[in-house]
Order: structure tokens, then sequence, then C-alpha cells
């Protein structure tokens, strides 16, 4: 059987979920020998468009980024949202709630008339998307993983429960005993409860558990202590095109 | 069994011994109002009024994720593997060691559970009498005020710098004889465990179920369609929190990886837990307890009356772990059993 060709592309976003699988150094040889890479522009140079598996990192922010969107999902037999711009909007869709003339202006000051742009979102509100990679950034070990269950035929498994149970697995304190916010009661697992582990508090940037009870957890979050600015302003960072979000 | 007195200036040196060829964990304070058992190291200051250890010491015998067998694809070989590092559990409090003894009696019977039996079977418990109560504990009303059997030793802090220590095996008595000459506790001293034992006991009733634990699976027997559990799982963020801190949960989920280059592989478990949304889900995505009300209902009868049923002990040892776990604050026993049996009383 020929190795499977993949390729690289990105939208609006840092690049930075190409740069962690670049991170995984002499793994990436092993990985990256079941495949042909055709197109990996932060690695290698050269370009195909005749390629099974497109790996998109970054976010939908212009009309134009619909047409290279929807010519990727035509070529491609299987599609993969890499990174949270990718898979949930992320962090670009927080001028989402700002008005249109308002970002402009921030963005592109007096030339703002000479760039198309409109409201962030996420890729699979564009096209299908067939399996998320979700993380800022992606998590290189879980990237691997899922590529492999790709090369193997299997359905690539992503965590279906929030961070608090990676949390309880690590033993960390939970932020709420210790008086903070956190998102993990509602945010998807798999980083290994990388941020509270490190002393910080969950951003949310793996999107939301299916199922998450938001209901439920604004009214956790809303507690003595803790303005309402504050929730917002964190449920807006990386969950803007959510139903989080308020 | 024999009770021997101990002088806290003699537990460097035993301590010092003892990690020669042992995983050895004490309790110790994270913060304030926060301990668990961490690995010791000399100079370390033992945290004796520690009222409940943060981590469960399930994590020493069925830890958070283990590996199960190496397998190779294209041999179609597969071997077991079988970690059973030698450890000690210092402090551990009755009501923990009762959770043990649990998770001893349901992962030994039946085919038992190889990974588990090997680590326990490498493990020494030193169990502790608490000198403080958590604010979320009730476990003195729950049966687990007193743990007969299941520790090596036993030990009990009399005085500033006394200890008695209770042997439970014979591995614990060679271990305490590792520190030098032994010294029979005076009857004097045994008085003195005995009532440091009640004085904790009474404290520790002071929050409790107001019927005897023994009522509750036939109590539960009659709520299966209370209006409670609506109230409650609405709430219920389905993080899992509850089961994973409790201490005598031990459900996994088995998942696989390969390696990188595709030949050889591992079978894993992870912790995984009744609360969680895909914990029912099963081929073809059926998901048999779909929501959050069948699931949050399915864990108090499960700690109330499934694990009654078959060991005849509660599921549930009254650590309080899971109270104070809870973020949304409805994970409860002690609330819930309490809530149920005015329900029921009223009713007649």
């Amino acid at each position: 059987m020929a190795k499977p060709r993949i390729a690289f592309f990105d939208f609006a976003g840092c690049e930075g979920d190409q740069l962690q699988i670049a991170n995984l150094e002499e793994r990436l040889l092993d990985i990256l020998g079941h495949v042909e890479v055709v197109s990996f522009r932060e690695v290698a140079t050269g370009h195909s468009d005749d390629y099974d598996v497109a790996f998109v990192e970054g976010s939908i922010t212009r009309p134009e980024d619909e047409i290279r969107l929807k010519e990727i999902r035509k070529n491609a037999k299987v599609l993969v949202a890499l990174g949270a711009c990718a898979a949930i909007g992320g962090i670009n869709c927080l001028k989402n709630f700002l008005a249109e003339n308002v970002y402009r202006e921030e963005v592109y000051g007096s030339s703002a008339r000479w760039f198309s742009t409109y409201a962030a979102r996420p890729l699979k509100s564009v096209v299908k998307v067939d399996a998320e990679v979700p993380g800022c950034p992606i998590d290189p070990t879980e990237f691997a993983r899922i590529t492999k269950e790709l090369l193997l035929g299997r359905a690539p498994w992503i965590s279906d429960f929030p961070v608090c149970v990676e949390c309880k697995q690590a033993g960390n304190v939970c932020r709420y005993e210790m008086g903070k916010m956190c998102l993990g009661i509602i945010t998807r697992a798999g980083c290994k409860a990388a941020c509270v582990s490190q002393g910080a508090h969950c951003w949310g940037c793996r999107g939301l558990v299916p199922g998450a009870n938001l209901d439920a957890a604004r009214i956790v979050m809303d507690r003595p202590g803790t303005s309402r600015k504050a929730i917002q302003d964190l449920l807006r960072f990386f969950l803007g095109d959510t139903g989080a979000a308020l | 069994m024999t009770t021997y007195t101990v002088y806290k200036e003699q537990l460097p040196r035993l301590f010092e011994k003892w990690s020669e060829a042992h995983a050895l964990y004490v309790p110790a304070r994270l913060r304030e109002g926060f301990y668990d058992l961490v690995p010791w190291k000399p100079g370390l200051e033992i945290a004796w009024d520690f009222d409940v250890a943060y981590n469960s010491p399930k994590r020493f015998l069925l830890p958070p994720r283990e590996t199960l067998i190496t397998f190779n694809r294209k041999t179609c070989e597969a071997a077991p593997v079988f970690e059973a590092p030698a450890q000690i559990l210092f402090g551990v409090h009755p009501y923990d060691v009762k959770a043990i003894n649990q998770l001893d009696q349901l992962l030994e019977t039946g085919a038992p559970d190889q990974n588990y039996v090997r680590r326990r079977a490498a493990t020494v418990i030193m169990a502790f009498e608490p000198l403080t109560v958590s604010p979320s504990a009730f476990w003195a009303t729950v049966g687990a005020a007193t743990a007969a059997h299941g520790y090596d030793l036993y030990w009990t802090k009399i005085g500033p710098a006394s200890f008695t220590v209770e042997v439970g095996s014979q591995r614990g008595e060679e271990l305490l004889a590792m520190g030098g000459p032994l010294l029979p506790a005076t009857a004097g001293d045994k008085e003195g465990a005995r009532r440091a034992k009640a004085r904790i006991v009474f404290k520790a009733r002071r929050s409790g179920l107001r019927y005897n634990w023994e009522e509750t699976p036939r109590l539960l027997a009659k709520c299966w369609d209370s209006p409670l559990w609506r109230r409650y799982s609405q709430m219920c963020l389905a993080c899992g929190s509850c089961n994973l801190v409790c201490p005598t949960c031990y459900c996994f989920d088995i998942r696989e990886e390969a390696d990188d280059q595709l030949e050889e592989g591992i079978r894993y478990r992870e912790w995984d837990g009744c609360m969680l949304e895909s914990f029912a889900k099963v081929a073809g995505n059926h998901n048999f307890r779909p929501k959050a009300q069948d699931r949050y209902r399915h864990r108090y009868f499960r700690k109330g009356k499934y694990i009654y049923d078959k060991i005849g002990e509660l599921g549930c040892v009254g650590c309080g772990r899971c109270v104070r776990a809870c973020t949304a604050g409805i994970a409860n026993p002690l609330k819930v059993f309490n809530e149920l049996w005015e329900e029921t009383t009223h009713e007649h």
C-alpha cells in the first residue's frame, strides 16, 4: 500500500501548532516515515495539491479563506483541524465581541479599508472536519498518537471528559479550593492538566467537553470575590465561538 | 496482638532504615489546610495532626495510569507488565485502611486483578490514629472509625513524643525491630491509646448520619424515584471528581497505543468514573446512563446499596473527600443519605 500523502496548511494563527510538531524532533522522523509529506511550509520546501490527509491550522477570518479551505477539503480524504484556532476558533474570536470598525481600526489603523476581514470562526463553520487535535498549542504527543491512530485505520480518540479528571490523576489541589477561578470544569482534557500542574489555572484552550454543563459552571464560577467581568473575560478567551462565552 | 511503645526520637533512624528498601510516604503539609502523603526525605516535617490526606491512598495501589500488557503487532505476541514497587504508607487513617480492605475484597475475588494484587502485596500499611477531623468527614457514623485488620502496624500518638504501635503483621514487627530493641507498651500506654481513640471518635461523631448506617441499603431501596436525584444532579458538571478522589472507587478504562514504528504497543488502564458522561458509552455509541440524574443516583446506590449487597459494608468510608472536591457542592453522601432518611420517615 502506498504511503498516505499528507499536507499542512495554515490560516489565521501563529503556526505554533506546526512548531509543536517540529518539536517532536527525533520522534518526528519515525512518524513521518509512515507517510509522504507533500507540503509542510514550516519544516520543508515544496508543495503539491495531491494529498490524502490535510492538517489545517488557524481560524477563518476572511471571506477569501473560505474558498481556499473548501479547495483543501475537496482535495483531502481526511481533514484534521490542528490546534485551538482551527478547532474552536480560539483567541481570534476575541474580536467577535468588538464592533467591526473598532477592531479594524485597532489592527490596521488608517489602512483598514485595504484589508478584508470578518468574524473569526473555526474550520467546522465552513467545511466538514474529520478529526481535531485540540489545544493552544497542541500537545505533540497527542498529535503523534492521533496520527498513528489514523495510520492504523482507527477512529482517532480525544478525551471526552473534563480537565478535572487529569487534575485528580495528577493529585493537584483544586483551584476552586484555593479560591481561584478555573475552566477545567468544562474544558476537554488531554493536556494532562498542564496549566494547573504548573501552578496556573485552566484557560479552556482545548474547547468545551461534550455535554458541558454551562449553567452549573457559571454558578460555580460566580463566587464571592470573583468579578463577573473576570468570568466573562475568561469564558471569552478561548471559548468565544462556543456557547460558553457570555 | 503485641503493642510496643515508640518514641519520636527513634523515628528518623527508622525512616532512614525503611527508605533503604522501600519508597516511604509520610503525611506532610502541602499548604495551609492541605495535607498529603508525600515521599519522605530526611528533615521533612511530619504533619501528625493532618485531618485527611488530600489524595486517597488508592493511587499507590491502583495508579492513575498503569501499563497492563505490551504487544507486538507483527508477531501477535503479548506479555503482561507487572510493576509492584516495595512501598510503605506511613500515616493511613483507619477509614482509609477500611477503604483499602474493601478494595482488597473487591479486586481479589472472582478474577483477581493481578496488577492490584501484586502492588498490594508489596505495600506496607502503617495506620495512624487521627488527631483531627476534617470538616467534611463523617467516618465515625458509617462504621469506619475502626479498622480491625489490614495494617502492618497501627500507630497512636499518646503524648507529645510517644506512640503506641500495635503489630498487625510479622512484616510490620520486623520493620519496627529495625530501629533496635523493642519496648513493650505498658498498661498505661495502652490505656492512653484507647483514650486517644475514644477522644477522636467522639470528635468525629459531631457530624454524621442521623440513623444507623446499616439502614442505608433499605433506605435507598425506597428512594429510586426520589426528586432529590434530579434536584442535585442539575448542578452536576460530570467532572468525575467525586469518583476519582474516592478511596473505594476503582473503575478504570482501557486503551492502547502503538509505538512510533507501529510495530509494538502497550495496553494501559486509566482511572475512569461513573459520573463521567462517556463512562456508560458502549458499542455503537449507545449510552446506557446518558443523563446526569441517572449517573448521580447510580453513584449513591453504588456506595449505599450495591457494595453493601456484595460485602456487607457501605461503599463510603466517610472520608469527606468528594464533599470537598465537588465544585458544584452536590457530592455529599452524608447530606444525601440524611435527606433521603428525612424524606422517607416523613412519608410514613
